[in-house]
């Protein structure tokens, strides 16, 4: 049936439409038990207003589209990774007890496996979330903060956690650390224009390249050393473009491929930068959150800054996903 | 003669406070019967409910209660499950409906601690049991009954079997004792299958014997995994008083009794059986008790998602010394050691005294949570507010190591180049009824009837408490203090303990680390360098065989599943491997 569902989207793809998504809460700081905040899963409509989404959820960390559920989300959370059908409460939690704190989630377009990393390792589905495996037995240390498939080769996965990026060319059974040893990884991104171009950002250490299809990274030395990286944006419009979100730095943005980089908070309220993301339908729209503030945005690749939305807000992820209509 | 003054006793106990079943009752009328019902929560619908009273009331509070949006995650969980079992027909229908379709309009989170967990399985196995039918698409899971209560049972299942192996990594908490008695007591009363409801009834026991040794006087003593800055000095306002009151008639309880004695009556109602109503009032011999526990889930920097916790607590009429190893075994709440004494009346008394290293890293918070990094720190201190003070008394520190003989304890201290908070600090309570600095170097306390000597590796001076007290504060990153504790009847007083304290041989050094050797008042010469296995009359220290419970009351080997309690005669053996709980003796 998952099987059968696959090939129809495949024969019959949806027409889809890119939608801005940001997964977070507002700035009163949740404790387990407390007043639910205003939080989870919101979106930006044509007009640019913010919409929540679902239910309120304090911890959800990122989401990707559906492969198995056309304009379906797939939300990885602190509790579970959930299922996100429209704008009501379809929710549904596809893990269970065995499996908490997830950090990121990731699909392979090519064969609907659904990947997501959390705390205490990464697991697969290749059924639409009735079976999950483990991946990570060849991870010495299993934290998992951020997991990608690599669009271009069947197998390849990359994945950060505690002790550095890891490479895997056999799906998971297998990893080799790839760069970065010893360095907590927060967010590993592969160049829409170039997939052998990777980029890792880190907790103090600066951002890693690999131009070398992910297999070692190196350090770029320059860029954030000592603060924290939450993010690293490509702009899919513009090849060369890409922007960096962390905390102190601010956002901080090259057009060169990452051989330069320049500051880019003149009109921004704060450099507490946690998410960026480029608008793939209008070249050099970037948007990026401020911690505590709200979700700024720049029609100039960050020369210039606006309020959008979301004020008040801690985003975790700002990501626009192609959901089918 | 023992047994006499046994009988004694407990006549003496049931003359002052009332019996378990008055205990209940008392209790339940409290929740029940508040000044005013304009804003009643949900507990007095629950109570009121257990009461078969006001049943019109009842209803329409519910449908108010359920008209705006929940929160509360498992804390919402549990009150609205028990309101749901205690219905038995007394709700109306639209009531019963809005509190069920409660269950998928709001999402409740599951949380990140050995106690969210519990509650919210428990919850979501009571309400799937009470529904069993439902479809995925009536709850907030998005699963249905049958797979909701698979889910549960799985993780009960799972942590029953842990914490019978390997120990509670919330351990001995006297704060959230309650919210693993809340849903052991509901499991125990309202769980249909035999085999659950079965575990769960065992729980209790097992539970409530993990605590029955660890009290004077109705007070928890010991290191413990959590507990809150206040309660930590004035130990009588833990909510563990309030159940050593319920089950044992000890202490005073507090008043008005909370809601954590609420929900564990309006379950089960269990009142432990005699041989636990022995160990936790016979203080006539003095004791060693030992536990092994497991650390709270380490998600970075650990090979081992839990590490063993190793714990040692002396007690008798007079006093408690109790202690585990050191280092960071729980995130911001553990008390690693102290000295508690006993009090006749202990409201507003802090009957404590300890030192540590205030502790305070990225590093330990990343540990134990997932967080950003950034605003870690601050997200803790928002509801831990004194998590990032140098001033705080609680925490663990990776720069303190333990050892413990009996009433003798040496805590070293060898704080890393760089640390937050190079520093010791000392609680020294108001309630000392002497403190005299000894040209010795030793500090002689006394609180109630216990003698306490304190010798500080390296100097100190003394810093004012706001609350009261004084602040012993050393700022020296080499450092450690020895402490021996004796009961006035056994000395004589304080010249006299003083005298024999200084005859006690006493060696000291500091480099390359903090070393002590120390002969303790009752003969155990105690060696211990910063780092290294301590040895106690030349003999390391047996980790690697410590017991799971261990001492005169409480048997369990790690792994084994079985408990054995035991007191004179009296014994009672839960296998939780066959379900089985066999008693002996009488």
């Amino acid at each position: 049936m998952y099987r059968c569902l696959l090939l129809l989207a495949a024969v019959f793809p949806a027409a889809a439409q890119p939608v801005l998504y940001a997964c977070g809460n507002d700035s009163q700081t949740y404790v387990v038990g407390s007043k639910a905040p205003t939080s989870g899963l919101f979106h930006r409509d044509r007009a640019g207003g913010w919409t929540h989404y679902g239910y309120h959820h304090p911890l959800i960390f990122g989401f990707a589209s559906d492969p198995s559920h056309p304009g379906a989300l797939l939300l990885s959370a602190g509790n579970g990774l959930l299922r996100a059908v429209g704008a009501g409460l379809d929710w549904t939690q596809l893990t269970g007890s065995d499996v908490t704190e997830l950090r990121d989630v990731d699909v392979d377009r090519s064969t609907g496996a659904v990947y997501f990393g959390y705390a205490a390792g990464i697991r697969v589905t290749r059924d639409g979330g009735k079976t999950w495996s483990e991946l990570s037995g060849g991870l010495h240390r299993k934290f998992t903060e951020s997991i990608r498939v690599d669009r271009k080769r069947s197998g390849v996965l990359l994945a950060g956690g505690e002790d550095g990026v890891f490479r895997s060319e056999d799906d998971g059974r297998s990893w080799r650390l790839a760069g970065a040893s010893g360095v907590q990884i927060l967010r590993i991104e592969q160049s829409p224009h170039d997939a052998c171009f990777w980029l890792a950002s880190t907790q103090g250490a600066g951002l890693f390249a690999s131009h070398d299809c992910g297999v070692t990274f190196e350090n770029l030395g320059f860029v954030g050393v000592g603060r924290n990286l939450y993010d690293v944006a490509f702009d899919p419009t513009t090849a060369g473009r890409i922007a960096v979100a962390g905390w102190g730095p601010g956002v901080v943005v090259s057009t060169d491929g990452g051989r330069s980089w320049k500051p880019r908070n003149e009109g921004l309220p704060g450099t507490e930068a946690t998410a960026a993301v480029f608008d793939p339908a209008t070249p050099g729209r970037l948007f990026v959150s401020i911690h505590d503030r709200a979700v700024y945005v720049s029609d100039d690749a960050g020369a210039s800054w606006r309020k959008d939305g979301l004020e008040h807000t801690h985003v975790n992820r700002l990501r626009f996903v192609e959901v089918a209509r | 003669m023992k047994l006499l003054a046994l009988v004694l006793a407990a006549v003496s106990a049931s003359a002052a406070t009332p019996a378990f079943e008055a205990r209940v009752r008392s209790i339940v009328d409290t929740v029940a019967h508040p000044k005013s019902l304009e804003n009643a929560s949900i507990s007095t619908v629950a109570a009121k409910l257990y009461l078969h009273e006001d049943a019109a009331w009842c209803s329409s509070r519910v449908v108010e209660l359920f008209a705006g949006p929940q929160s509360g995650d498992m804390f919402w969980m549990f009150p609205v499950t028990a309101t749901a079992y205690l219905d038995r027909g007394q709700l109306s229908a639209e009531a019963r409906s809005a509190l069920r379709r409660s269950w998928k309009s709001y999402a409740p989170y599951r949380g990140d601690t050995e106690n969210h967990f519990l509650l919210y399985y428990t919850s979501l196995y009571l309400m799937s049991q009470l529904y069993p039918d439902d479809g995925p698409e009536t709850w907030f899971t998005g699963k249905s009954s049958k797979d909701n209560m698979e889910e549960a049972r799985q993780w009960i299942e799972g942590w029953v079997k842990l914490t019978t192996t390997r120990g509670q990594g919330e351990y001995d908490s006297p704060h959230y004792i309650q919210e693993y008695l809340i849903p052991v007591s509901f499991l125990a009363a309202w769980a249909k299958d035999p085999a659950m409801k079965k575990r769960a009834s065992m729980m209790l026991d097992f539970l409530i014997a993990d605590y029955a040794p660890e009290n004077i006087d109705g007070i928890t003593v010991g290191a413990q995994s959590r507990v809150y800055d206040k309660q930590l000095l004035e130990k009588s306002l833990n909510l563990s008083s309030d159940f050593l009151w319920l089950w044992f008639g000890l202490g005073r309880g507090l008043t008005p009794p909370g809601n954590s004695t609420f929900y564990y009556v309006i379950a089960s109602a269990y009142e432990p059986p005699e041989v636990l109503r022995r160990i936790a009032t016979d203080r006539s011999t003095p004791y060693t008790h030992y536990e092994r526990k497991r650390t709270r889930n380490r998600w970075r920097f650990w090979d081992e998602r839990h590490g063993p916790v190793y714990k040692t607590t002396y007690v008798r009429k007079e006093y408690a010394v109790g202690s585990d190893q050191g280092g960071v075994l729980q995130p911001i709440q553990q008390h690693s050691w102290d000295v508690t004494w006993s009090v006749p009346d202990p409201r507003g008394v802090q009957n404590t005294f300890f030192t540590l290293n205030p502790h305070s890293s990225l590093r330990e918070l990343q540990t134990y949570f997932v967080f950003t990094s950034d605003s870690g720190i601050q997200d803790v201190v928002s509801s831990k507010k004194m998590y990032d003070s140098p001033d705080k008394f609680s925490g663990g520190s990776p720069y303190e190591k333990i050892v413990q003989d009996k009433d003798a304890l040496i805590a070293l201290y060898n704080v890393a180049d760089g640390a937050r908070f190079p520093h010791i600090n000392g609680f020294f309570s108001k309630d000392l009824a002497e403190v005299r600095e000894d040209p010795s170097g030793w500090i002689f306390l006394r609180g109630g009837e216990a003698l306490i000597a304190c010798r500080p590796l390296r100097p100190y001076f003394w810093k004012p408490i706001e609350e009261g007290g004084k602040r012993l504060f050393s700022p020296y990153r080499k450092n450690g203090v020895v402490v021996q504790v004796a009961a006035v009847s056994e000395v004589g007083g304080m010249d006299a303990f003083r005298k024999a304290i200084l005859a006690l041989p006493l060696d000291i050094r500091l480099d390359p680390v903090p070393a002590v050797t120390f002969r303790s008042l009752r003969g155990a010469m105690i060696e211990f360098t910063y780092g290294e296995v301590p040895k106690v009359n030349g003999k390391p220290m047996d980790y690697a065989h410590w017991p799971l419970f261990g001492g005169p009351f409480l048997e369990s080997a790690v792994d084994s599943e079985v408990l054995a309690i035991h007191h004179g005669g009296l014994r009672r053996t839960l296998d939780f491997r066959s379900l089985t709980v066999t008693d002996s003796g009488r």
